[in-house]
């Protein structure tokens, strides 16, 4: 490539534009005195209510992370340690309290990156995505999320740092993180967000976090909702390990008549009575008793069956979410 | 209870590639730290290292609050130490008294015989919002105090904390009163000989026939000190002297994976729930490193650094408070004092 000088003068200007254009303390190798510090501290707090507001505590199960929501209707990134799988329902909290319904799409076991999406009607507060992945090594950052859980009193939990250190998959901070904050946002000073919290490392000062360009890698695929690579953040599902609890037989009219329920089981609680009959599973209309054992054995728990049955001349279809057999 | 999702530890294998911050210019190191030598200043005087004689190792800080050598700190942390000394700036003090406690804050006033101390400036608290820079005692030198920074992180507020005062027992309601159901090893109730199934009739001559009730009675009690319960055990009605122990000596230690993850026991404060109004801020403090002043980047004290939570979470107790307690106590210390 022929590069001409003045090609090199746009270059060390547009070099210097986005030098100029970051807050000067960034450039510092660190802040030489209270002035540059209180600099710091009038930058973070010009950014701290929005990005609070879209911080959002996570609860799925038993358990709880954080995520941060980057659209006005509702669509969140978080980690795929917290989201832990595909199509899950999952309650979305507000640092009001609010409580919203979600449902988690796809994630990257391997980088750790998920996204979910809200499901209840927005508008929502959201933050604006660094998508130039334009912070450098030594910028100061600051961590939101909402550890050990959501606390309505103390709110949404700030923790401040520099960008400590920077790797393809990965970068560090050190902003300290707690259980709780995974999944939670990582924003540079000016509020734009550059990371989402990941994971600790041995000493307190490590803090890990997937970059944004992590999740840019795998946009499209996530957004539809698939479950990509085989690394240890997340486990799919086993094929077949997923439970309903009932029992079937073709009764003499060739349908598939239900004739023995395990008690307590889902599909007990989701209304299905001895003598239903079974008419369709995931949209598919049951030929036999072996389709609908076939159907059933390529799912795995945690993951749902939508059921349409009938019973005593009503019909009735619902989304059935398979658990752990007994 | 609700678990939080927790990160997977290190070990998940560090990128090969990458570039790191020389360790001299992160937040917690020698360059910031040099950038905050104006407030180092008001720590050099207005804090006190409090030092172990056994091992000469310092175990907590203090707040001077007076020239003639007034110093407040965290009471959990200072009564595990016996025999100690204190060193304000670059002085040492030998000659020290314990001279009035206040349990609900778990403060603890200590006068050095030390006269023209340089003690804290006071300052509202009220201003302080999230985001705004505080500085604490970080490590310290025989001469010279570290300042260590961290950022206002959430929101004031009170920590609840059942009551501080506990006797070591589980209690059920039934229909003819509260009924023990679990003695606790080490506590008053196992050393008073209490048996699970007694009903507990009265506490301090009144009577209690709900579990709220009795926690009422329970609430004021702030000292280690007895109690008299009535039991019925069969047909026998007992009368019982019961001594109280604080939550944190019974139920103490730490349960989390949280805080395991924030170095357990020996990183986080022994007591750290049950405070009527505290500040937060995010400053890497341990159990050894609270106790002392809580400043502004103009020196002025804010609060009194009250309890290491975790590794993300530190209580102050705020200036507004500490004033009111402050004055509470010194007027016990002079009540003592004549006595």
């Amino acid at each position: 490539m022929i590069c001409r000088p003045h090609c090199i003068l746009l270059l060390a200007l547009s070099m210097l534009s986005s030098l100029l254009a970051r807050p000067y303390f960034n450039n510092l190798e660190a802040p030489e005195s209270l002035e540059d510090l209180k600099k710091i501290q009038e930058t973070l707090q010009v950014s701290l209510p929005k990005t609070r507001a879209a911080t959002v505590c996570l609860e799925i199960g038993e358990g709880s992370g954080s995520g941060v929501i980057i659209s006005e209707d509702g669509l969140v990134l978080t980690a795929a340690h917290v989201s832990g799988g595909v199509d899950k329902e999952i309650t979305v909290v507000l640092e009001d309290g609010r409580k919203l319904k979600g449902r988690s799409l796809g994630l990257n076991s391997e980088t750790d990156a998920a996204m979910l999406q809200i499901t209840d009607p927005g508008p929502f507060p959201f933050v604006e995505v660094d998508m130039d992945d334009s912070f450098k090594l030594g910028d100061w950052v600051f961590a939101l999320g909402h550890s050990g859980g959501f606390d309505k009193e103390r709110g949404v939990n700030v923790r401040i740092g520099r960008m400590v250190r920077q790797a393809d998959s990965t970068v560090q901070s050190d902003c300290m993180l707690i259980g709780g904050d995974s999944g939670g946002p990582l924003f540079d000073i000016e509020g734009k967000l550059i990371a989402i919290h990941s994971r600790v490392g041995a000493s307190k000062e490590e803090s890990m976090h997937v970059p944004i360009r992590e999740f840019q890698r795998s946009w499209e695929e996530m957004s539809k909702g698939e479950f990509l690579g085989e690394g240890g953040f997340a486990k799919k599902p086993e094929p077949g390990s997923g439970f309903l609890g009932v029992m079937v037989e073709e009764n003499e009219k060739g349908e598939i008549e239900v004739k023995e329920l395990f008690s307590k089981s889902v599909a007990e609680k989701a209304g299905i009575k001895v003598g239903a009959i079974l008419l369709e599973i995931d949209g598919k209309a049951l030929a036999n008793k072996d389709s609908f054992y076939d159907a059933l054995s390529t799912k795995g728990v945690e993951e749902f069956v939508l059921i349409r049955w009938s019973f005593q001349e009503e019909v009735f279809e619902k989304k059935i979410e398979l658990v752990e057999r007994p | 209870m609700r678990v939080t999702i927790f990160f997977l530890s290190a070990l998940l294998g560090l990128p090969i590639f990458a570039s790191s911050l020389p360790s001299e210019q992160r937040k917690n190191n020698k360059l910031v730290q040099a950038a905050l030598s104006p407030v180092q200043l008001s720590l050099q005087s207005g804090s006190a290292v409090f030092y172990n004689d056994s091992d000469r190792k310092p175990f907590l800080y203090g707040t001077v609050v007076s020239p003639d050598g007034y110093i407040l700190t965290k009471a959990s942390e200072l009564e595990l130490v016996e025999e100690f000394h204190v060193r304000i700036d670059e002085e040492r003090y030998r000659e020290l008294k314990v001279v009035a406690i206040d349990t609900v804050w778990d403060l603890a006033l200590v006068k050095a015989e030390a006269t023209e101390l340089t003690p804290v400036v006071w300052a509202p608290s009220s201003d302080l919002a999230h985001g705004t820079w505080v500085v604490s005692n970080g490590a310290t030198e025989r001469r010279y105090r570290r300042p260590r920074p961290g950022i206002i992180s959430a929101n004031k507020r009170a920590i609840s904390g059942g009551t501080q005062m506990v006797l070591g027992v589980g209690l059920k309601d039934t229909d003819e009163g509260i009924v023990i159901t679990s003695i606790t090893e080490g506590s008053g109730a196992e050393k008073a000989k209490l048996q699970k199934g007694d009903l507990i009739i009265k506490v301090d001559d009144q009577d209690s026939k709900k579990r709220e009730d009795f926690v009422e009675l329970i609430k004021e009690k702030t000292a280690e000190d007895s109690i008299e319960l009535v039991v019925k055990r069969d047909e026998e009605t007992l009368t019982l002297d019961v001594e109280l122990t604080s939550r944190y000596k019974l139920y103490g230690g730490s349960k989390s994976r949280n805080d395991q993850m924030s170095g357990g026991d020996n990183h986080i404060s022994r007591r750290r729930t049950g405070f009527p109004m505290v500040i937060q801020h995010e400053t890497q403090l341990t159990r050894r490193s609270v106790g002392g002043p809580l400043l502004t980047f103009d020196g002025e004290c804010v609060g009194l650094n009250i309890a290491a939570v975790n590794r993300v979470e530190v209580y102050a107790v705020p200036v507004e408070n500490l004033l009111e307690v402050l004055s509470e106590m010194m007027e016990e210390a002079e009540a003592n004092g004549k006595n």
